[in-house]
């Protein structure tokens, strides 16, 4: 057992600069939490204070039921991958990974049964004797989850573990942190600033701006259900497309959504949730993902600039009356022109259009005010 | 091919520019080091002194060295040489260790004034410290034996520099503290240029302060340390303004060092020959003795 519980977590640096405001986060026992945000939105600096690695201005931090706010690094039991690997210079793969049992006074045959357990699963036993100058970025990533992994530890800490590693590497690396994990069967944090990681890693997901928690949710919630605009672009790819100056209509009891030229009468879900909040008219920014467009017909129209055939589907630049939108048809069926140059008509599914309101960027169906003040202030500032 | 050849002919240019350029040091060097090496060692098989310029008839072969070993004199002043390395040497390294890990963390302007403390020494003039330290050490009117006296210590004054048994102690005091600020400054550069990522690393994997210390930094600094190991023998082995100015190698022969003795033979005696033979077993114990440093320590440097 060993959650780690969050509450009003908060930092302020010397010299004023707040990086963390009032964080909140239950993480339960064996669950996978990214913290996903642009870099300088303090996803770092909560690990660090998670770590002990940076000290807490305000809140409590619980590592297995035990306030640890005041605990030296060395007393949390808490294992942490850098993304500088951070792996001792002067020691051999071996001496690396052993270096905290050896810390504990763990007897010397327990340690090589470890750590060679450790090599084996990770395929580095062959490097064990080496320095780790003369390993490969990949290795030495191996090699600094093997230091974390020998250790057993309480909490798995993961900064920014792939970002120096190349494209294909790291998809590599991805796919093994995802077995390991089976493997491994403790509590993960893990931060990035990359949303493919966090969609295909995390249990759940906490995405974080400026400091402040905008939405905590699993991949899928985070997707479909964004919370406000900031998360609404941050999750998917390529980014969602937004229309300005969109309105929501009240007209005689149902919800439209009028978007330029087209009006979208909402899906049962969203007239019901609407309903319930007694939402009026008002200026919205409607979005739509580009997988979520269809070409051929529609009320919609727009001009193709760029057409980037990515094979199963291809990705299409176009410009409508102003607007940038970017579509993704897949190429099966496709009967329509979509060369460059080429009008099309365009269209969605009214379920698949996410409401914002125009003033505050927030989801009118899925902003919970309730929730959202339980995990942070609202973001006020969605320009992104 | 002729492209191969091309670029041949461009290196080669390259090559003969780069000697033009260096060609000026190369000079200097060659005129005022590779020479005067050269004809030290050549000199020392020669009885070579002022009346007896280098000539057929005054080649003495290894005589000169052989009467350095049964010179008293010059062994004695190997053996005080050999003192002053021996304590000067891990007295100013740990020292500087340890004040740099301490002044390193400070506030900026704090680590600055503490390495101007200690960097004061280097940079004034070693007559001018040795004034104000033969001062101190004065046998009538030295605050030190003031000082002595006022807590209780001793009832009559101690004539410092003129007593064979604090002689050579008041050298190694005034040594410590102008040799010290040079790898205060290297070693305060060294502990700040350590990835703090290991740091961070190993307090996670469970190591306190002092294990942090040895086992993450020390081996980080070793090529700091190396350095400063071997300056600081090189430096205490060639010493010798601070002798000539406060003790001129007495009383009785007991701060007189290899390098002193070289000078007295040199320039009071005249006896170049047997003073550059001095000069060749000095410089052959300095390499031998870094070369074991290095063969040493350069094991833990790691890059």
């Amino acid at each position: 057992m060993s959650e780690v519980i969050i509450k009003g977590l908060k930092k302020v640096y010397e010299g004023g600069v707040t990086a963390v405001h009032d964080v909140n986060l239950d993480i339960a026992d064996k669950e996978f939490i990214v913290l996903v945000g642009p870099s300088g939105c303090g996803k770092s600096t909560t690990l660090r204070m998670v770590a002990g690695l940076e000290d807490i201005t305000d809140g409590e931090l619980y590592i297995d039921g035990k306030l640890c706010n005041n605990v030296e690094p060395k007393d949390r039991d808490i294992a942490m991958v850098f993304q500088s690997y951070a792996l001792y210079p002067h020691m051999t793969v071996y001496d690396n990974m052993a270096f905290a049992l050896k810390l504990k006074k763990v007897p010397k045959p327990e340690i090589d049964k470890k750590v060679r357990e450790v090599a084996e699963i990770l395929d580095i036993t062959q490097y064990l004797d080496r320095k780790p100058k003369a390993l490969s970025g990949g290795q030495r990533q191996r090699v600094a989850i093997g230091r974390a992994m020998v250790r057993d530890p309480k909490v798995f800490l993961m900064d920014e573990p792939l970002s120096n590693l190349d494209a294909k590497l790291r998809n590599q690396m991805r796919a093994e942190i995802i077995k390991l994990r089976s493997r491994i069967n403790t509590t993960f944090m893990y931060v990035t600033h990359d949303q493919t990681e966090a969609m295909t890693l995390g249990d759940r997901i906490v995405i974080m701006k400026d400091g402040f928690v905008n939405q905590i949710g699993t991949p899928g919630e985070v997707f479909d259900k964004p919370v406000n605009l900031f998360v609404a672009g941050f999750i998917g790819m390529p980014v969602m497309n937004f229309f300005d100056n969109c309105k929501l209509i009240l007209d005689d009891g149902v919800y439209y959504a009028q978007i330029r030229g087209a009006r979208f009468k909402l899906d049962e879900f969203q007239q019901k949730a609407l309903k319930q909040n007694g939402q009026q008219s008002c200026d919205i920014v409607a979005g739509i993902r580009p997988q979520h467009i269809s070409v051929g017909q529609g009320d919609l129209e727009a001009k193709i600039v760029v057409n980037e055939m990515m094979g199963s589907e291809v990705h299409l630049h176009a410009d409508s009356n102003g607007d940038e939108v970017v579509m993704v048809i897949p190429t099966v069926d496709l009967k329509t022109d979509v060369s460059m140059g080429a009008t099309v008509k365009f269209s969605t599914q009214p379920k698949l259009i996410q409401l914002f309101d125009k003033a505050s960027g927030n989801n009118l169906i899925w902003y919970d005010k309730a929730s959202a003040d339980a995990c942070a202030p609202v973001c006020k500032n969605y320009i992104f | 091919m002729s492209g191969s050849g091309q670029s041949h002919a461009l290196k080669r240019r390259e090559t003969v520019t780069a000697y033009l350029f260096m060609l000026p040091a190369l000079c200097f060097f060659a005129a005022f080091v590779v020479l005067p090496m050269i004809m030290g060692i050549v000199t020392s098989l020669f009885n070579y002194t002022m009346k007896n310029p280098v000539s057929k008839e005054t080649f003495i072969g290894l005589q000169n060295y052989v009467d350095l070993f049964h010179d008293a004199t010059f062994k004695r002043s190997m053996l005080n040489t050999l003192i002053l390395v021996v304590v000067t040497v891990p007295s100013v390294t740990m020292f500087s260790l340890w004040v740099s890990s301490v002044i390193y963390k400070m506030r900026p302007g704090w680590c600055s004034f503490f390495r101007c403390v200690f960097y004061l020494p280097v940079v004034t003039g070693t007559v001018a410290v040795v004034v104000v330290w033969r001062w101190m050490f004065d046998g009538y009117s030295g605050i030190l034996n003031y000082l002595l006296k006022a807590v209780g210590i001793i009832d009559k004054n101690i004539r410092f520099l003129g007593d064979t048994r604090f002689a050579i102690w008041c050298i190694i005091t005034i040594m410590f503290t102008t040799y010290v600020g040079q790898p205060i400054v290297l070693y305060v550069a060294a502990l700040g240029n350590v990835d703090q990522s290991l740091v961070e690393a190993a307090q996670v994997d469970g190591a306190n302060k002092m294990q942090v210390f040895w086992r993450i930094k020390w081996p980080q600094i070793m090529p700091t340390t190396l350095y400063i190991v071997v300056i600081t023998t090189i430096n205490t082995f060639q010493c010798f303004s601070l002798i000539q100015l406060l003790t001129s190698g007495g009383p009785s022969g007991s701060t007189n060092t290899v390098m002193y003795y070289l000078y007295q033979n040199a320039f009071s005696l005249y006896k170049y020959g047997y003073a550059n033979s001095m000069g060749v077993i000095l410089a052959i114990v300095i390499a031998v003795l870094s070369a074991i440093q290095f063969k040493v320590m350069s094991k833990d440097v790691s890059y």
